[in-house]
């Protein structure tokens, strides 16, 4: 049993830093929001998976993997609610990626890019 | 209160109360009554939000199990997939692969609810290298996902959804009208 929690425990940290270094590595916004959403999958998933298999085999109560198992599921829950809000407000404030989005049909039908871009100077 | 009011009461009431005693996981008299009263409040405040149609929807023990099944199975083999992939562009050593762009893509015809379109959305979210923006509807009523891909491989909007969204809107389909 405990070479299972240790195997969930570090595929877990790996799927962290994998998140953690995309942070760091990516060149802008769009793409570090992409990275962190490992931490918040795999990552949680995996560690939350180790903490169960340890509390079920260290005679804790049941209490204890019900609430490591809603942690889990809450931090799931949340997750993609805030990063769809940080992705649109970074496309509204008209930061873009370096080269550009290639086939930027948000643009195309929306064109709130522009007028982004154009209150923002204004502000400034 | 008028009586469809008072369904979307009870069953966010119930939801709230389930919720409750699975995080203090006792059976305790006080803890019972406390969980109670605070769950009504939060109903109360709540159901307008949250139940916009049929308010025992899920309570339908068939999709309950539907459900499960997606999170698991489905969903589990999409995220381990995407996660690979992610790891893969952020571990070599130029950033290979990285190609941000926003695409549109077509959502199913047969999920119209807003329970299913938001589940669609938030998977697509939660896998790694795609973040829906935008969710908009056009004049014909068809249903359109506007997704921020990081390494866009395919601009055809069809088969690019086909990849975006895998096996997982089939089964979201099964679950939510």
């Amino acid at each position: 049993m405990n070479i299972a929690v240790t195997i969930f425990l570090v595929i877990g940290a790996f799927f962290t830093f994998v998140g953690a270094l995309g942070v760091l590595r990516m060149p802008d916004v769009f793409g570090r929001l992409q990275a962190s959403t490992c931490i918040a999958t795999l990552g949680t998933i995996n560690i939350v998976i180790a903490g169960v298999l340890y509390a079920a085999s260290s005679d804790m109560s049941a209490g204890v993997i019900v609430k490591l198992v809603l942690f889990g599921l809450l931090v799931i829950l949340t997750n993609p609610v805030s990063n769809h809000a940080l992705c649109k407000a970074a496309y509204h404030m008209g930061i873009r990626p370096e080269k550009g989005f290639e086939p930027d049909d948000y643009a195309a039908d929306f064109g709130a890019a522009d007028d982004a871009e154009n209150e923002v100077k204004e502000e400034a | 209160m008028n009586k469809n009011r008072f369904t979307d009461w009870l069953s966010t009431f119930i939801l709230c109360f389930l919720f409750w005693l699975l995080l203090v996981f006792s059976l305790q008299p006080r803890e019972i009554l406390l969980g109670l009263i605070v769950s009504a409040i939060v109903a109360w405040v709540s159901c307008r939000f949250l139940i916009h149609e049929s308010a025992f929807y899920l309570y339908n023990p068939v999709r309950f199990v539907l459900l499960l099944f997606y999170a698991v199975c489905i969903f589990l083999v999409e995220l381990i997939k995407a996660n690979v992939a992610m790891a893969r562009i952020v571990l070599s050593p130029g950033l290979d692969g990285y190609k941000p762009g926003v695409i549109r893509i077509p959502a199913a015809k047969n999920i119209r609810s807003l329970y299913g379109l938001d589940m669609v959305a938030n998977s697509i979210t939660l896998t790694p290298g795609t973040i829906t923006m935008e969710v908009a509807e056009d004049t014909q009523g068809d249903n359109y996902f506007y997704v921020q891909w990081a390494s866009v491989e395919e601009t055809d909007r069809e088969k690019a959804g086909d990849i975006i969204k895998g096996r997982m809107e089939n089964w979201i389909g099964r679950i939510w009208r």
